[in-house]
């Protein structure tokens, strides 16, 4: 019974994007001109090589497309502006007053958003592939395919409490653009959406191992691609702590700040 | 004992109170006033006796800290190493009953308090000191057991999802108070029967007029059965015959559904069609505490708001222009 109100939710957001068209064709377009400028780019870098730091041309590709895809699941950025304007605007008593956790609504919320985009960027994701004729690479190996769909969850997972967590700091500070650019920023480099972190220095990667935005969508992505295979399981296990860790904060902030919601605004 | 004090109650507090509130009053003979005026209290007493608080606050106080910064270029980087505060007392030691089914207005002028009394009602904001009591729960400590017992609507601030229609909207709000099916689908029939918006169950929330979302507001505030409902300026905004319509709505779920209702509203028929008792606010404190036709007698509303608050309330009055014309009534000689 307390689980249904979430699916609801999640339903409701899903059908809620169904109003929104012209996002669902950008978010397609946006998708497919991210793959060609990367077919462009690495076409350019592999002119006249066959390996780039143990990269082919095509398993290059199937890094891009398949994290590309990955990261534009992560859609939770969505949910520190809904706090965010709401605290400041006074209309956040909107979820203050019903009887759900704030939290578990806000994951079934992405859920039911992550959920409708999904078909649509895999169809553009298929499509890339069919059309530049890449030889995908893809694991085959069961267990590594579930272990990538273990840290895909739990890297949403994550990415939800994160913007979440930066959403009720805006209780404390009122505005919280420079913690969600430091996000943002965080996120583009050591999630490996620009550029594949075996490009980087050994000493580089290993501070990124140890933070949250590794296994987002960079290691989930190399699984998927058949490599790292060996880091599987650190990695959830790593995810699992972080996201654990993050739950405490977030119950720590929310009682201490909570109080200082005064729901006047603009 | 119990059908005694029923019957009694019924015959006596209910029809002799009405009477006595109403333009009759005028033509009975001082003895049978004062006979009437005799049942009439036993049976505020007896009523007294025999409904429980549902809201009780003692000494409740909100005092807001607002951050405050000399003008100009100069204010603005002193600002960045000292910042001053000032202090402002929204709500000052309020102390204020209200018993189950009770149908009260809470009036004030802009910045009163009323808005902020209400938020530490729901529990939205927590009171600086003082003791409150909503339904035996502390608001604040947001507990899900409470929530699903009280109800908010405020004029300005929607609760509706815009992109979704309100049937989508019962649906997510059913599961969300987890309300039986059964339950479900009888109030929502006679939701829709009672604000005659069958045709507009399928439309986007969106396309709706003012009036037409103030009415979805309310069937998705009632749904689940509150025992309290908040309203927060509820006709703000709506036409002469909007107003009308949400006025005679909220009567018939105080009557009917016996739903404790606090009304907040600049407009005077508001209160003066809906509520037997009022609670007047000004400055964080309360001046007036009583029976809704004593507060207004024949005066008119400005006038009346005049003499409380010492000064003029520009937002009274400016209720719809035939609203403003109309007389002192009872509840029951309006709608």
């Amino acid at each position: 019974m307390k689980m249904r109100k979430y699916i609801e939710v999640a339903k409701v957001n899903f059908k809620a994007q169904f109003a929104w068209r012209a996002d669902v064709i950008f978010n397609m377009i946006f998708t497919v001109s991210k793959i060609l400028f990367a077919y462009l780019l690495w076409r350019m870098v592999f002119s006249g090589k066959e390996v780039v730091s143990g990269f082919t041309f095509h398993s290059m590709l199937s890094y891009y497309i398949v994290s590309s895809f990955l990261s534009q699941l992560e859609m939770s950025a969505g949910i520190s502006s809904e706090i965010f304007q709401r605290i400041r605007n006074g209309t956040f008593s909107k979820y203050m007053i019903i009887p759900v956790s704030m939290e578990g609504y806000f994951v079934a919320m992405e859920a039911g958003i992550v959920l409708f985009y999904l078909a649509f960027d895999l169809i553009a994701a298929l499509l890339w592939v069919f059309i530049f004729q890449i030889e995908f690479a893809f694991v085959t190996d069961v267990f590594i395919l579930l272990s990538a769909l273990c840290l895909i969850l739990l890297g949403l997972f994550f990415m939800v409490q994160l913007s979440y967590y930066l959403g009720i700091l805006t209780l404390k500070y009122q505005g919280i653009d420079t913690f969600l650019m430091i996000k943002n920023n965080l996120m583009a480099l050591i999630t490996g959406t620009i550029v594949p972190l075996a490009l980087f220095p050994e000493s580089v990667v290993r501070i990124m191992k140890a933070l949250p935005f590794y296994y987002v969508t960079y290691l989930p992505s190399m699984l998927l691609i058949g490599r790292c295979q060996e880091e599987a399981l650190a990695g959830i296990v790593i995810m699992v702590c972080w996201c654990l860790v993050l739950q405490v904060v977030i119950r720590l902030t929310w009682a201490k700040y909570s109080r200082k919601y005064d729901g006047v605004g603009i | 004992m119990r059908k005694f004090i029923k019957e009694f109650q019924e015959e006596h507090f209910l029809k002799n109170f009405v009477k006595l509130g109403s333009y009759q009053r005028k033509f009975i003979n001082e003895h049978d006033r004062m006979v009437m005026l005799f049942l009439c209290k036993k049976g505020m007493v007896m009523n007294r006796m025999y409904t429980k608080n549902v809201i009780e606050t003692r000494n409740l106080t909100k005092i807001y800290k607002r951050y405050v910064k000399k003008e100009g270029i100069g204010g603005s980087i002193a600002s960045l190493f000292r910042r001053e505060y000032v202090e402002k007392e929204a709500v000052s030691h309020m102390d204020l009953q209200i018993r189950e089914g009770e149908f009260v207005g809470l009036i004030g002028p802009n910045g009163a308090g009323k808005t902020t009394f209400i938020k530490m009602l729901t529990g939205i904001i927590a009171p600086t000191s003082g003791e409150i009591s909503v339904l035996g729960y502390y608001p604040n400590d947001m507990k899900n057991a409470f929530k699903k017992q009280y109800a908010v609507v405020m004029g300005q601030k929607s609760q509706l999802f815009f992109e979704l229609t309100t049937n989508d909207i019962l649906r997510l709000f059913k599961e969300i108070y987890e309300i039986p099916e059964h339950d479900f689908q009888r109030n929502k029939e006679y939701f829709i029967e009672l604000f005659g918006v069958r045709e507009l169950m399928d439309v986007q929330v969106r396309t709706l007029s003012l009036g037409e979302r103030m009415k979805m507001e309310l069937i998705v505030a009632l749904l689940h059965d509150p025992g309290i409902l908040f309203l927060d300026e509820p006709t703000i905004g709506l036409d002469v015959v909007a107003s009308r319509q949400i006025r005679k709505f909220l009567k018939e779920i105080n009557e009917e559904k016996k739903t404790t209702i606090l009304l907040t509203s600049h407009y005077m028929e508001d209160i003066r069609t809906l509520c037997r008792r009022s609670v007047v606010i000004n400055h964080g404190v309360k001046i007036y505490d009583g029976g809704t036709e004593e507060l207004f007698g024949d005066e008119e509303p400005g006038m009346v708001m005049e003499r409380l608050y010492g000064e003029a309330d520009p937002a009274v009055g400016s209720a719809p222009a035939d609203d403003a014309a109309v007389d002192c009534k009872s509840p029951e000689d309006d709608l």
